[in-house]
């Protein structure tokens, strides 16, 4: 009863939950340019998962499956799937899990072949992202129970928070829930002590899953929409942000009416929402003197599409960033890997697989 | 040669400890003379006796070549010398055309006259000033024009003004630069106090250097630069002390202490969003109207953000809101003022009085009863620990030079225990040997692990001192700079674009 009031009182006043506010990106999340002034390794439309599989660096582009090679730099393609992949895991016996909207598929190792259509009698619809723990089983993020991987910002203008984390036994087909009512989980590792970390994208934080007990926030309040994760050689690891949070965004949030509308109308390429990539289309919204000033775009600007990946330690906490700002073009970050003191970023948005030198972020 | 004022062999004590020491002063008829020191130099002392607000304990003071000794201000500005003080003698509820001729007014006063006669005056000086408008509206550079306006209709030969430009804007600086020109043409000698000496370099056509009230050196401006002034004044080169640690490795972050979401108040303040971390110290720049100190102030429960849809402030993850400073206090936030002579400190009380007020604000003193002996143990801690520099704690702190204030208002924050301390202009009329002392405390506060925040509006200092450069603009950070990529050129582009 009192806190139902004290959300009424906090709606009237646009406090508390209701208060429409974001956090900064600073400190650790301080603003800089390294992904734009990252070499290109490859420039494809929509790279996204990457993944090394015996030796190599994997990812995929749409329906293809490519492989990453770096003495030239350029990419070779090695498969053609019927749907586009939504995400890629790799194990290093040389096993690859594939996830398209409705199926993972197993190519290499011993099941190679194998298809899994549902995860406990529920079809799988929208796979986000895998993890191998161990040869026998694999982590699989279920972003929503009845929207596809691309439906994302349908999802997530719904509200949606029907997503979930299953430990899928390769070998029987069986599954156990680890997590269930996730807003989106998109991301997945293990880490140093076999625990599973999941990015909760609508609810910007990152999970810390142990059998037994229930999820404990790890990373809460992120600046943006986490993404894919992966080890960084310090113990702790790395966490892309697709997009960044805003305002704008967070109020439609709350509009239920407009949002409706908005979904029944606009394309949603022009929804009031986060994108991978903005800038592209004079319908788009948040333009004219709020991006570009006197014909320079502002790097500050409050776009709806951004790039960073966030280091954090063992323990969670953000150390540094790499950032491609509202001026910059290799936005959309879902991907990427550390090897041997450079990180590989899959921009989904900017449509190209960039190489950070991990010196220069040590600079800044 | 022609002196105007000219002072030998001038002496000013104070319960018998010198403020002034044999101090020889020539003023020329038409020049722009400044007078330069630290604090405590005795450059106040001499001009006040020279006004007439103070008399010189020995030595004498000649007036146009005769022997002159003014019992009053207002027996000197009928000899010709007015001073405008730091803080302007204007009354604020009346209107500038009453000001300016405040004291003079007859029985019956015809306001449209005064008003007609006073618009006339301020135009012959070429002030834009609204002869209607009230003085607590305007700026503080109108409030200056309003001010040598009254100082020129009294025919005056000399204005003596005491950091005139302390508390005005670069633009408002500018402007007032060119009104010193404007009187000087009119054959008005003028001394000219300030702190800023790139100030002194270009305004002057002499500079006269006290230190511990005696005089160090007086000579033509093109005689001087930066450097020999600095040393003249502190006895010292602080030049490798002063704004030159661009070099130095930034503090790592500890806890995030403080997140400002989206805060807004008013035009001032919009849609405001930064952290602060322990253990380093987050540099604030932005042009005055920028929205620093407002924000800092709502932080601080000293203001109140808006009612809806005002923000919020997350202090060690928990939100707060705070509507009066006691429960900000209470809970580790300490904000140090821009204006310490307004918020800073009770003028008339003594500097242990003042440190111990911090104590009872923060409700940390112990018991109902307190004895003045508990009171002074703790101020002399805090006058060893900050260098206070004053005859002993029981001083007022009137009596002190700004520098010395700027550390008592220091000194009665830090009793209160802070874990975030907010620094506003922490050097505004304050001299360079106090700046670098004031530039330990603070990195010293950093290097304790406080979470610590430095608002100014000097780019050296911010340069100097940060390991964190924010920059605001319209009423909101806007960039963020680590020390190493921060020039001067970045900063002044973030905060005017």
């Amino acid at each position: 009863m009192i806190s139902a009031i004290k959300r009424s009182l906090d709606a009237f006043w646009g406090r508390g939950d209701a208060a429409i506010t974001i956090p900064s990106m600073d400190g650790a999340l301080r603003p800089n340019s390294l992904l734009d002034q990252a070499p290109a390794l490859v420039a494809l439309p929509s790279p996204d998962n990457l993944v090394v599989c015996a030796g190599e660096i994997l990812f995929s582009s749409e329906d293809g499956l490519f492989a990453l090679k770096q003495a030239g730099p350029s990419s070779e393609k090695r498969h053609v799937f019927d749907k586009t992949i939504a995400c890629l895991a790799a194990h290093p016996s040389g096993a690859l899990a594939v996830g398209t909207a409705g199926a993972i598929m197993l190519r290499g190792g011993g099941r190679d072949g194998k298809v899994f259509t549902q995860i406990e009698g529920r079809p799988l619809l929208c796979p986000t992202a895998l993890a191998f723990d161990g040869p026998d089983d694999l982590i699989v993020c279920v972003g929503s129970r009845t929207l596809q991987p691309e439906d994302w910002k349908r999802d997530l203008m719904q509200l949606g928070s029907s997503g979930s984390v299953w430990r899928l036994d390769l070998d029987k087909g069986s599954a156990v829930c680890l997590a269930d009512g996730l807003a989106f989980p998109y991301g997945v590792m293990l880490d140093s002590s076999g625990a599973v970390r999941v990015s909760e994208s609508w609810r910007h934080r990152v999970l810390r899953i142990e059998a037994g007990s229930a999820p404990e926030t790890l990373v809460g309040d992120i600046p943006g929409y986490p993404a894919r994760m992966s080890p960084s050689a310090d113990g702790g690891s790395w966490l892309t942000v697709f997009a960044p949070r805003r305002q704008m965004v967070e109020f439609v949030l709350r509009e239920r009416a407009y949002r409706e509308r908005m979904m029944r109308e606009v394309h949603p390429n022009y929804w009031m929402a986060p994108a991978l990539r903005s800038g592209g289309s004079f319908l788009e919204p948040i333009q004219g003197g709020a991006v570009r000033h006197l014909g320079i775009s502002k790097a500050w600007a409050p776009t709806r599409s951004y790039g960073l990946v966030i280091r954090l330690d063992a323990t969670g906490s953000p150390m540094v960033s790499v950032h491609s700002r509202a001026d910059g073009v290799r936005h959309g970050v879902t991907s990427c890997l550390e090897i041997e003191n450079r990180l590989i970023v899959a921009c989904k948005g900017g449509g190209v697989i960039a190489s950070v030198d991990l010196n220069e972020l040590d600079k800044e | 040669m022609d002196p105007l004022i000219e002072m030998q062999r001038v002496t000013k004590e104070y319960r018998g400890v010198p403020a002034v020491k044999n101090v020889d002063f020539i003023l020329q008829r038409n020049e722009v003379h400044a007078l330069l020191g630290e604090n405590g130099a005795g450059k106040s002392t001499l001009t006040k006796i020279m006004a007439g607000v103070t008399q010189a304990t020995e030595g004498r003071m000649l007036l146009e070549g005769r022997e002159v000794s003014f019992a009053s201000p207002a027996e000197a500005l009928g000899q010709g010398v007015a001073m405008v003080f730091q803080e302007t003698s204007l009354v604020p509820s009346m209107t500038v055309a009453q000001n300016i001729y405040l004291g003079d007014e007859k029985f019956f006063n015809r306001l449209r006259g005064l008003n007609i006669a006073a618009q006339q005056f301020l135009q012959s000086l070429n002030f834009n000033v609204d002869p209607w408008a009230n003085v607590a509206g305007l700026g503080a550079a109108k409030r200056q024009m309003v001010e040598i306006a009254r100082a020129v209709r009294q025919n005056v030969k000399v204005i003596i003004f005491d950091e005139p430009t302390a508390s005005l804007t670069p633009e408002e600086k500018h402007h007032f630069f060119s009104l010193i020109k404007r009187v000087k043409e009119r054959g008005v000698s003028i001394i000219f106090i300030s702190h800023a000496l790139e100030e002194a370099l270009a305004i002057s056509d002499r500079i006269t250097i006290l230190r511990d009230g005696e005089l160090v050196a007086t000579d033509l401006t093109s005689k001087f630069n930066r450097e020999t002034i600095i040393q003249g004044m502190v006895g010292r080169q602080l030049s490798g002390e002063l704004y030159s640690r661009k070099d130095r490795t930034a503090r790592k972050p500890g806890a995030k202490v403080l997140s400002v979401q989206n805060l807004s108040m008013g035009a001032m303040v919009r849609n405001n969003s930064f952290s602060v971390y322990a253990g380093q110290i987050t540099g604030v720049f932005g042009l005055i109207g920028s929205g620093r100190t407002e924000t800092a102030k709502i932080i601080a429960g000293v203001q109140k953000r808006n009612a809806f849809y005002g923000g919020e402030v997350w202090l060690n993850g928990r939100a707060v809101r705070y509507r009066v400073p006691a429960p900000a206090v209470h809970d580790g936030i300490v904000y140090v003022t821009e204006d310490r002579k307004l918020e800073g400190f009770f003028e008339t009380q003594s500097i242990a009085e003042n440190i111990y007020t911090g104590l009872l604000a923060a409700n940390l003193n112990t018991g109902l009863l307190v004895g003045m002996g508990q009171i002074k143990e703790l101020a002399d801690q805090w006058v060893k620990g900050l260098s206070i520099r004053a005859i002993d704690s029981n001083a007022s702190v009137i009596e002190l030079s700004g520098g010395n204030q700027q550390k008592v208002v220091i000194a009665s924050s830090l009793v209160q225990r802070p874990k975030l301390i907010i620094f506003d202009e922490p050097t505004r009329g304050v001299d360079v040997g106090a700046i670098a002392e004031i530039h330990q405390v603070i990195a010293k506060l950093a290097d304790d692990g406080l979470a610590v925040v430095v608002i100014s509006s000097y780019l050296p200092e911010i340069l100097n001192l940060s390991d964190r450069i924010l920059v605001s603009r319209l009423g909101r950070i806007v960039e963020e700079f680590s020390p190493k990529q921060a020039t001067e050129a970045k900063i002044m582009y973030a905060a005017v674009h």
